[in-house]
């Protein structure tokens, strides 16, 4: 038989089977292609294995041995039976690849990911390329699934159980020298070296334990040590997902009770296993976020008919957490950024937060202590306008007031080479109205990060009347080099996510008006899955910014965006937030909440009411599907996929559920569209008054994600 | 060969700092690389088109043996562009500042960085001989046995370290310590503790009053300092308030314990802190449309006794007067190094004096020095000297205040441990 997909030849009676043969694509996958010519290889390597000394598996691509499986290949599994026999199919083949008498080593370079690392699991060794590039790991857990190629099987058997238990729940990837120290791989070599090496190694016993190595394998390896591992883990793992994700709770149950088993019992449990997750709603919702972040490294935005402009250099106006955060984030991607604001102390507030950003990097290892010094020093403070005409992008984080702003863009633009574009991280002002101030308004937009920004993927890119569709395609494409999710929106009051977030952080204010207290308030949001509670989030983004953007949005959009009394009053009496260390909650020194601002009492209603958990999420998360068929309808985003990606990323909105559009389809828009009816009779007609574009949703018996296709 | 225009673009220096202070966490190469980045930033300049870049530097970290190419790469400049160190002990900077005039004069280069850094804080301190060659045994030996009688050669003084910085400060060729020659000159030409003391106090004041009132705000760069490099350093740290002339006469003769006058408040203090300077071509101020601020005009080196090494600054600025046809009149500012109040005090004499400027082989009196232009904004005394840098510190220093005052020529001089001087001509170009 002849192969597309793998090359397969013998050489000195050594078979080598390279992947990735004739791959336009990035990476490799084990497509069903791929799969179908695999297990012929492999039965072809079996009738001829005594006339050879060893099989060596390798990639013919550059950075990429196995990406794993076919990601839409998993999408298209509607049964549970049918995703239990793709599984079976696979493990049939490695187990095959297994059980050849002969010795089997993979020669990983590059990614190496999932089926392909239970693939090399199943050679007797695993070598690999020190390049950067190489990474193994078991990340099903990300989309909701088990490992189904015998992965759970094999690893713990390699690499010990608790090593193994740790790959596969969080998902986590190592680098060679990290897989080599957990025993994952056996030797590490420079990546030009890596097949010429390999044949040394197919008459190698498998070096003896050290004595730490094998009083750690007594200790872990029998029964009862074992019973208690999967206790504790189990624990961590209820405590860390607080119980919403049934795939990690799974994978246990199936590592636990196979424990015991020989092979062929225990796969049949774990394909099982996969068959349930694979098709579970839980599951295809995390898949559906895969596919969206996938379809987000395509910029779809306004055609640009000249080049692009190059951003190599950068500047960020204003030394705050933002402004600060932003060096930090140029300062990373090697931008060799200048920070500017008006006093030194601004300027060490904003080293502060570079600093403490890198140096979070330096603790988990990810940079050394000298790139620690050259990335931190890369970024120049100063008090003028110095070194600006070098400036590529520019992003202005000053305070949030039109005509500072506006006074700040005039001034900047006297400073910078023509091509340089000029954006603002406003978080609330129009944009539109913002790039009157420029000569050439052409290369101005807004460029909202959301905060804190080492750790929020969202970055809005606000479009005005007079953009350039280079300066948009040119941002989009920076924000995905600094490994940022870019989604672009229309100008309006709170843009996208703040829009959206508004009437959930507004409704908590008339809930406690109301009489419910702020525990059960933050504890529904919580147990709806958010990252956290309404209260626990305004004390976050600062009371004060909170009631200054309530009221842009109540100019904007009129009554339905009445704010609640409830925060000004807070502000009134100086319960900022984390900032202060009293908002809702009180905090320590180190920003950790201490417990409840009990002063808040006398501001809140003496008698109580105690509202159920659906009816508090219904009143926070009903409006919000409200606000977003408003925005749709608008054209502030053309599709559900964006709402949904901005929301996840943007403010941590529950992946599990696939995003508040997806959601609220689940549940059906008709329930959706009753509910916000009743509210609208019996709490406020115009808070819960439903958009029109949601009416006609369901008036033509369609859904969000239906009608943007 | 005819020699072409050297234009100096700009100048910056780091604020100066007494070692084991504000800059002690700084190594040399950042004292250096943020200047150059800021200076090519500020100009047309592309960062691959700067030919060279080349630093003066004495302590040379054992981390960073080629501090100039260094400082090139961090600065953010091409990787193709050359770099290298230079050292001339106290006049590395100003060495380094020399061949950059030198390159571009002779149509070698168009744009050129040199400058100096100096991390007195880290320098290290060393194994003795004893030590090092019970190193070397240990690693010839083969058996067991041959490492324990090597190991058994151990005393506990092989542990006394040297200590890399007052050896460097002492002449490997006359013996003397630096401090020991500034108090030959004062015994020699008769300097009293108490001018020593008058000239050291004039330097605190005169620094002082140019921070407080803004005047190094055009030279100095916020430098980011902190063992987390959180905050911006912006100020020297050295000069003080409350200096008197009756304070420093309190403090006791640190060379010479019995019957000396040279005291730690009349000397320079062990400094950290770097300068950098950006000269181009005429070719490339007119292709970058570059604003100078000056022209080096000419330089000169030259050795003498190492035992009167504070004298340099009177040869090497015999010579330079001498090539460039100038004299003491002609110039509206001096940048001269205060090694020692003693030194500086000595060159002053030895100018006017011509018995005693005959002593190193100078046959004129070239006259009275005039105070008001010296070290207007104060000097080592009271702002440090980093080895490295304080050649071209001084030009830094120079230039910019040439330019306040749209004077016309300036020299910066120094004297060089080891037994030399060194010394530069600038014309200002704003006038």
């Amino acid at each position: 038989m002849s192969y597309h997909k793998i090359s397969f030849e013998v050489k000195e009676k050594i078979a080598y089977v390279g992947f990735g043969l004739n791959n336009t694509r990035s990476m490799n996958t084990l497509d069903i292609a791929t799969m179908t010519e695999l297990a012929s290889i492999v039965e072809e390597l079996h009738t001829k294995s005594s006339d050879l000394t060893g099989v060596i598996f390798f990639s013919h691509k550059e950075n990429c041995f196995l990406a794993g499986a076919d990601i839409t290949l998993i999408a298209s599994l509607t049964t549970e039976s049918e995703a239990a026999d793709k599984s079976e199919q696979g493990q049939n083949i490695f187990n095959r690849i297994e059980d050849l008498p002969i010795p089997t080593i993979a020669c990983v370079d590059g990614v190496c990911l999932g089926g392909g690392l239970e693939l090399s699991l199943s050679c007797k060794t695993i070598l690999a390329s020190n390049s950067s590039k190489t990474q193994l790991g078991l990340p099903e857990v990300k989309l909701g699934i088990i490992p189904g190629f015998g992965g759970t099987y094999r690893l713990p058997r390699k690499i010990g159980l608790p090593n193994a238990l740790d790959m596969i729940l969080t998902g986590k990837t190592l680098r060679a020298d990290k897989a080599k120290k957990v025993g994952l791989v056996t030797e590490v070599y420079p990546k030009e070296n890596l097949l010429a090496m390999a044949p040394k190694f197919f008459n190698r016993k498998n070096p003896s334990h050290s004595l730490k190595e094998s009083m750690k394998e007594l200790a872990t390896e029998n029964f009862v040590t074992r019973k208690i591992i999967f206790q504790k883990v189990r624990e961590s793992v209820l405590k860390k997902t607080n119980g919403f994700y049934q795939a990690p709770l799974k994978i246990l149950d199936v590592m636990d009770s196979g424990m015991m088993k020989g092979r062929t019992s225990y796969l049949a449990g774990e394909a099982q296993a996969f068959g349930e997750l694979a098709i579970s709603e839980q599951s295809k919702n995390l898949q559906h976020i895969y596919f969206m972040s996938e379809g987000v490294k395509k910029y779809s935005g306004p055609k640009s008919t000249k080049a692009l402009p190059v951003l190599e250099r950068g500047a960020a106006l204003g030394a705050g957490t933002m402004g600060g955060g932003i060096a930090w984030l140029m300062a990373d991607a090697g931008m060799h950024p200048i920070m500017k604001d008006l006093t030194v102390e601004a300027l060490n507030l904003g080293l502060k937060q570079s600093s403490s950003n890198f140096a979070g990097a330096l603790k988990r290892k990810k940079i050394s202590p000298d790139e620690f010094e050259r990335r931190q020093r890369s970024i120049t403070a100063q008090l003028d306008y110095s070194g600006f005409q070098k400036v590529d992008l520019l992003i202005e984080a000053v305070v949030e007031n039109m005509d500072i702003k506006k006074k700040v863009f005039a001034e900047a633009e006297k400073n910078v080479h023509r091509d340089c574009l000029l954006t603002s991280n406003t978080s609330s002002l129009s944009v539109e109205e913002m790039s009157k101030a420029l000569e050439f308004p052409q290369r101005f937009a807004g460029l909202h990060f959301f905060n804190p920004v080492h750790l929020m993927p969202l970055v809005e890119i606000i479009v005005h009347s007079k953009v350039d569709p280079e300066t948009v395609e040119a941002l989009y494409k920076w924000v995905l080099r600094v490994k940022k999710t870019p989604v672009v929106v229309k100008d309006g009051p709170g843009f996208l996510v703040n829009r959206i977030l508004m009437p959930y952080l507004n409704e908590a204010g008339f809930l406690l008006e109301e009489g419910v207290s702020l525990k059960d308030l933050d504890q529904a949001a919580l147990n709806f899955g958010m990252p956290m509670g309404p209260g626990r989030l305004l004390d976050e983004v600062g009371i004060d910014v909170a009631v200054k953007v309530a009221k842009v949005m109540y100019e904007g959009l009129g009554e339905r965006a009445h704010p609640s009394k409830f925060s000004s009053k807070l502000a009134e009496k100086n319960f900022l937030g984390k900032k202060n260390a009293k908002g809702f909650y009180l905090y320590d020194e180190k920003g950790k909440v201490i417990g409840p601002n009990t002063e808040l009492d006398d501001l809140l209603p003496k008698e109580r009411k105690k509202m159920s958990e659906t009816e508090i999420q219904m009143r926070l998360f009903l409006p919000m599907i409200n606000e977003a068929a408003a925005i749709l309808k608008d054209g502030i985003v053309q599709t559900a996929s964006e709402v949904d990606l901005g929301l996840i990323f943007g403010i941590g909105f529950p992946p599990f559920r696939g995003g508040l559009l997806r959601y609220a389809d689940s549940e059906g828009l008709d329930k959706i569209l009753a509910a916000l009816q009743n509210f609208s009779s019996t709490v406020d007609k115009e808070r819960y008054n439903p958009s029109q574009y949601l009416i006609d949703l369901v008036e033509n018996k369609t859904n969000f994600y239906e009608k943007a296709k | 060969m005819s020699m072409k225009d050297v234009y100096i673009v700009d100048g910056k220096r780091t604020p100066q700092a007494k070692a084991g202070l504000d800059l002690k966490d700084v190594q040399a190469p950042y004292l250096g690389a943020y200047l150059v980045k800021h200076l090519i930033d500020n100009t047309e300049i592309p960062t691959d088109m700067v030919d060279e870049v080349i630093f003066g530097n004495t302590g040379t970290p054992a981390k960073y043996p080629n501090v100039g190419r260094v400082i090139a790469l961090e600065a953010g400049l091409h990787k193709k562009t050359s770099g290298y160190s230079v050292h001339r002990n106290c006049a590395s900077g100003m060495e380094a500042v020399s061949q950059a005039y030198l390159k571009i004069a002779s149509g070698r280069s168009d744009i050129i960085v040199a400058g100096g850094v100096e991390s007195m804080s880290q320098m290290p301190l060393m194994y003795n001989k004893e030590m090092t060659d019970l190193f070397a045994k240990l690693m010839k030996a083969k058996s067991v046995t041959e490492k324990l009688s090597a190991m058994s050669s151990f005393r506990p003084n092989f542990l006394t370290p040297i200590i890399a910085i007052e050896q460097g400060l002492t002449d490997p060729f006359c013996g003397l310590n630096m401090g020991q020659t500034a108090e030959l000159l004062a015994r020699e030409l008769k300097i009293t503790r108490e001018m020593q003391d008058t000239y050291a106090n004039n330097s605190h004041a005169k620094a002082v009053a140019a921070t407080k009132s803004g005047r190094f705000k055009d030279e100095i760069l916020p430098i980011t300092i902190g063992g987390s490099l959180n905050k911006l350093l912006v100020d020297d740290v050295g000069p003080r308030e409350n200096s008197t002339v009756e304070g420093l006469g309190k403090m006791k003769p640190y060379f010479d314990k019995k019957s000396g006058t040279v005291t730690v408040g009349n000397s320079c203090p062990i400094t950290d802190g770097g300068s950098a300077l950006l000269f181009a071509s005429e070719e490339a101020v007119k292709k970058y449309n570059l604003k100078p601020i000056a022209k080096l005009v000419d330089y000169h080196f030259h050795g003498l006794e190492p035992e009167r090494m504070g004298m340099g600054p009177l040869l090497a600025m015999d010579g330079v007067m001498r090539r460039t046809k100038l004299s003491l009149s002609d110039f509206d500012l001096f940048e001269l190094n205060e090694a020692f109040a003693a030194q500086i005090l000595a060159v002053s004499i030895a100018l006017k004096d011509k018995e005693v400027a005959a002593r190193f082989n100078v046959d004129i009196a070239w006259g009275e020095l005039d105070w008001s232009r010296v070290n207007v904004n104060g000097g080592g005394i009271a702002l440090g000297h980093p080895v490295g840098s304080t050649g071209s510190r001084l030009i830094v220093s120079l230039i910019h205040e040439l330019k306040k005052r749209k004077g016309r020529y300036g020299l910066a001089s120094l004297c060089i441990g080891g037994g030399q001087g060194g010394a530069v001509v600038v014309e200002n170009l704003i006038r």
